[in-house]
């Protein structure tokens, strides 16, 4: 191979009649052993000043042609007898040619925008590369807003590639999309390691941020805070980027229960790694203000949504009475005195011979107990019949921290249900701007299921196109990963800023939203080595090809196998576990005789409010959310006198 | 690359100037010239008019054996050809003076070098000049000739055309004249670069054409002409028949060719594909070499080691250059860079 002379051309342009340059494209040749290849970014510098100024063009190659003088494969046949091992002994090989036709990055001066000139092209090098994706405009010394993303490899030239944090966090633009087959782990590594280097170049001046990340799938994202070893390859590519390769410092995990309510539903259940993992647990009030999320139209009629608004304005939480329910006072607080309340109002009513209720009739009012009801067993372990509260510390984020709600083994039902109310409370508290900080990223996988091209309008779905479309105003930003983008809502992908995209599949590289790439380059993206993105971002005219590491992160399935998942345990192993995140002292056998026989209701009732609480003294105040138990009496059985049998009955009548 | 390295002669005309650059001087020189008729695009005159040579058949001596007889050749293991020497013309009428036409006639030629099995080219030479027959035109016209930016032929005295003899004033011998001018300037660029190799290398370089035209190539050993064209066959009667008779891979006895403007040359014919079912010259070529006046078996020696040289480049085809039979691929390299530069 030639030994790359970064500073001697390695091409030349070349414009026929029938294959002209224009603005937008150019065409070169190279010597035949040249480092070029696709998405090869080089800069062509012309012979004839422009207004005084010898132009140079950056572009990046998007197309290779290869052929030599043979008019015909006719000729290659008869000149070797029909036989092809023939042709290795020829005397001479043919006249060859490398021809690559190039995108137009930036022209220098940018004005007049004229035809690529003839001239001479070089290898880009770190600088040219930098005024090529006009990264020199945010990536200036003391007023950075660059966010390494990778780096370019080329032919010797080893550039990092940044993003620009106002065009991918906002307000300009932002929002991430990233897409690829699923297996290569390139995705969840993606965004390990850009969650890694904008939460170390993020700019100060730009205020605080954290990411909320949505577990959908397996073990993904359950070790975000531990450690993994990385090859020497990868830590060029982290001290190149000026990134630490290391896992995240501060990480916030967030499960739901299982249907027993006691045993965490997550992967990251090993008692190891419990110290941050909090219950993630919601009551009536909270749920429904998202009935929406889990009632389909077909549930909730326009009759059947006024009786859930009576509900939610006048019942739960209220001091509610009726004249027709008699002089009994309700305070709905949870799904069972939901249920309770529901009981008395029907049976009044069947009681009354009435067919109404306040404009509610009897089969609306049976209809929404029906849905209501129902919705504590299909989201059983997140939603609690006693309105127990355990969610994200909304309003004392932390800045630089990750925030992982685990749904992988959830129901669909309440994997929207928490996303919807997750999300809308971070756009309600940054509205308020008093979430703790200034821009919340929220990385949601598997796209093209919430937020899909087809199919019914979802709650999700809206509030996706919410995001996309006005979260960045906020500070509210959106990650996205799928596997087919086409798939995907075109509102939702269209906003994204930055897109990504790993190894992609032909099938869905055959669909129009890949039209403008050139063949070259979805034949690239179709074996795109694991570690290797296409960017394409604002600031870049043409889509970027770079490396990134694997992320200094232990994998998922790593993960699983060192920490596996705590096997099904008892109540009392369950609580035990729960209070020793907050006292390490507390043993099986002291829960156990501070429990004694009470019901697993108490208990874990008691269970929840200690961890909600957090208190200093863990035990005392575990043992006061027990009713108190009647101190145990012996009481001596009184002596009855035995009577004697009268001499004269000896039967004793 | 070795392409790179090579050192690339300066054009040797002193002032190398398009066939429209010269259009243009002349209109400004003498306006009312006109450019009728005149030809800058479309074919050459080589390429329309028809040969000017007669087909002619001459007896040679044979120098291996008694008579001419066909030897069978093995094509050599290893390639011996280091380097290919081709030339090309190209003559079109610039103007028309007193209804006699004014000749622009451009000569190349180029040694392109192999290494590695690539061809890159090693030097190349361009020059051009204007070709008139200034005894036939005024004085007027003559001094306008002279205040072109070219070196101007007179094509009525010049000692290659019509072999001497006076040029008629029919405007179609003063073209042949001129062509045979441009046709010796390219011959002679051809054997300057011929020599030049020889001076400077010691591998055996391929030359298109024969190499009698110039002493310093045709005594030198690394020097092997062939001829594609056969407008003069060196056989007469029986000699002829087996000529005609050859076979793929064959070859002739050597005989020697003298002529008094010439340096004498051993040379042999050789064919280099099976032509059943095609004409007698078909793959026929004639390779020359020094006549070194070396013994018979050292004659026969180095003509079936050089035909061998010959017959290891029939592959690639030349094609699509019509003459692909008796063309060797690096010849057609050489046409396809001296096209290149055109």
């Amino acid at each position: 191979m030639t030994t790359t002379n970064q500073s001697s051309a390695l091409g030349r342009v070349v414009a026929t009649e029938r294959k002209p340059n224009t603005p937008h494209e150019f065409h070169f040749w190279t010597a035949l052993d040249s480092p070029v290849g696709i998405g090869t970014i080089v800069r062509v510098e012309g012979a004839h000043p422009v207004n005084g100024q010898i132009p140079q063009i950056y572009g990046v190659v998007v197309e290779g042609f290869s052929y030599t003088d043979l008019q015909t494969p006719l000729h290659d046949v008869m000149g070797h007898d029909g036989a092809p091992g023939s042709a290795s002994l020829a005397a001479t090989e043919r006249a060859e040619i490398r021809l690559y036709s190039a995108a137009v990055l930036r022209q220098i001066p940018e004005e007049p925008m004229q035809p690529v000139p003839m001239g001479q092209v070089f290898l880009a090098q770190d600088a040219d590369v930098a005024v090529a994706l006009r990264m020199d405009g945010y990536i200036k010394e003391g007023s950075s807003t660059g966010i390494p993303i990778g780096v370019y490899r080329a032919g010797g030239t080893d550039a990092a590639i940044y993003l620009d944090a106002d065009f991918l966090i906002g307000p300009e633009a932002a929002h991430l999309n990233i897409t690829g087959v699923s297996g290569l782990a390139t995705k969840t590594s993606a965004i390990e390691w850009i969650l890694g280097s904008i939460f170390t170049h993020f700019p100060e001046q730009k205020g605080s941020v954290a990411a909320v990340c949505f577990n959908v799938k397996g073990p993904d994202l359950c070790f975000l805070d531990l450690p993994a070893d990385i090859g020497a390859a990868d830590k060029v590519i982290y001290d190149k980027c000026g990134v630490p390769a290391g896992p995240f410092e501060n990480v916030q995990y967030f499960a739901p229960y299982k249907s027993d309510g006691f045993s965490l539903n997550t992967l990251r259940s090993n008692e190891a790694l419990l110290h941050n993992v909090s219950p993630l647990t919601w009551g009536l009030r909270e749920v429904l203000q998202y009935a929406e999320v889990l009632l389909n139209k077909d549930d909730v009629d326009a009759k059947a949504d006024a009786l859930i608004d009576f509900i939610r304005e006048r019942v739960v939480d209220r001091d509610f009475s009726d004249p027709m329910l008699g002089n009994k006072r309700y305070v709905v607080r949870s799904f069972a005195d939901l249920e309770g309340w529901f009981r008395d109002v029907l049976s009044a009513m069947e009681n009354k011979g009435n067919e109404g209720w306040r404009t509610h009739h009897v089969a609306t009012i049976r209809k929404v107990r029906n849905r209501l009801s129902n919705i504590s067993t299909r989201c059983a372990g997140l939603v609690t019949d006693d309105g127990a509260v355990s969610d994200l510390p909304f309003g004392s984020f932390q800045d630089r921290t990750v925030y992982v709600i685990d749904v992988a083994s959830l129901e669909e039902a309440a994997q929207d249900l928490i996303f919807a109310r997750v999300v809308t409370r971070l756009r309600e508290h940054l509205e308020k701007r008093d979430l703790g900080v200034n821009h919340v990223i929220v990385f949601v996988d598997e796209l093209n299921k919430y937020a899909p091209n087809d199919g019914p309008e979802t709650y999700v779905r809206k509030m996706l196109l919410d995001l996309a479309e006005r979260g960045r105003y906020l500070g509210l930003v959106l990650f996205s990963a799928q596997q087919f983008r086409s798939q995907v809502h075109r509102r939702v992908v269209g906003n994204s800023g930055t897109a990504l995209y790993g190894r992609m599949d032909a099938d869905e590289l055959a669909t129009p939203g890949y039209a403008v790439l050139s063949p070259a380059v979805k034949t690239k993206l179709a074996s795109l080595e694991k570690g290797q993105l296409m960017v394409r971002h604002p600031h870049f005219t043409q889509p970027i090809f770079v490396r990134f590491p694997r992320p200094a992160i232990m994998r998922g399935r790593d993960g699983a196998e060192r920490y596996p998942q705590a096997v099904d345990i008892n109540l009392d192993a369950a609580v035990t576990r729960s209070l020793r995140t907050l006292d390490s002292s507390i043993t099986l056998g002291w829960v156990q005789d501070a429990v004694g026989i009470r019901d697993e209701d108490e208990i874990i009732k008691a269970r929840n409010a200690t961890l909600r609480e957090r208190p200093a003294d863990v035990r005392k105040f575990f043992l006061a959310q027990l009713r108190p138990t009647v101190a145990t009496q012996v009481v001596a059985r009184p002596a009855a006198a035995v009577r004697s049998a009268p001499a004269d009955d000896p039967y004793g009548f | 690359m070795l392409a790179m390295s090579v050192t690339r002669a300066a054009l040797e005309s002193p002032g190398i100037s398009s066939i429209r650059t010269l259009q243009r001087q002349l209109s400004a020189l003498m306006p009312s010239a006109g450019l009728a008729g005149a030809l800058s695009d479309g074919p050459s005159l080589e390429v329309s008019s028809s040969p000017l040579d007669l087909p002619r058949l001459i007896s040679a001596v044979v120098i291996e054996g008694n008579a001419l007889r066909a030897r069978k050749v093995e094509p050599a293991i290893a390639p011996g050809f280091s380097a290919f020497l081709d030339g090309t013309q190209e003559s079109r009428v610039l103007s028309y003076a007193h209804g006699m036409p004014l000749i622009h006639g451009k000569v190349a030629a180029v040694i392109r070098i192999r290494s590695d099995r690539r061809l890159a080219t090693w030097r190349h030479t361009v020059a051009q000049r204007l070709y008139a027959p200034r005894r036939l035109l005024s004085a007027q016209w003559n001094a306008t000739l002279d205040a072109l930016a070219i070196d101007i032929v007179d094509v009525t005295s010049a000692p290659d055309a019509q072999g001497g003899a006076a040029v008629s004033e029919h405007p179609f011998a003063i073209r042949d004249a001129a062509i045979h001018s441009v046709q010796a300037d390219r011959e002679r660029v051809e054997h300057r670069l011929a020599e030049k190799w020889c001076d400077a290398e010691h591998e055996p370089l391929f030359v298109d054409g024969g190499i009698s035209g110039s002493d310093r190539v045709a005594r030198t050993a690394n020097a092997v002409g062939v001829v594609k064209t056969h407008r003069t066959l060196y056989a007469e009667g029986d000699s002829l028949q087996v000529v005609f008779g050859l076979r793929e891979g064959e070859r002739t006895s050597v005989f020697r060719i003298t002529s008094p403007k010439r340096t004498s040359v051993a040379s042999w014919y050789l064919r280099l594909r099976d032509p059943s079912g095609r004409d007698p010259m078909w793959g026929l070529v004639r390779v020359e070499i020094a006549d070194s006046g070396d013994t018979e078996a050292e004659i026969r020696r180095r003509a079936d080691e050089v035909s061998g040289w010959v017959l290891a480049e029939v592959s690639p085809l030349a094609l699509p250059d019509g003459r692909w039979d008796k063309m060797v691929y690096g010849i057609r390299d050489c046409e396809e860079f001296l096209r290149a530069i055109r």
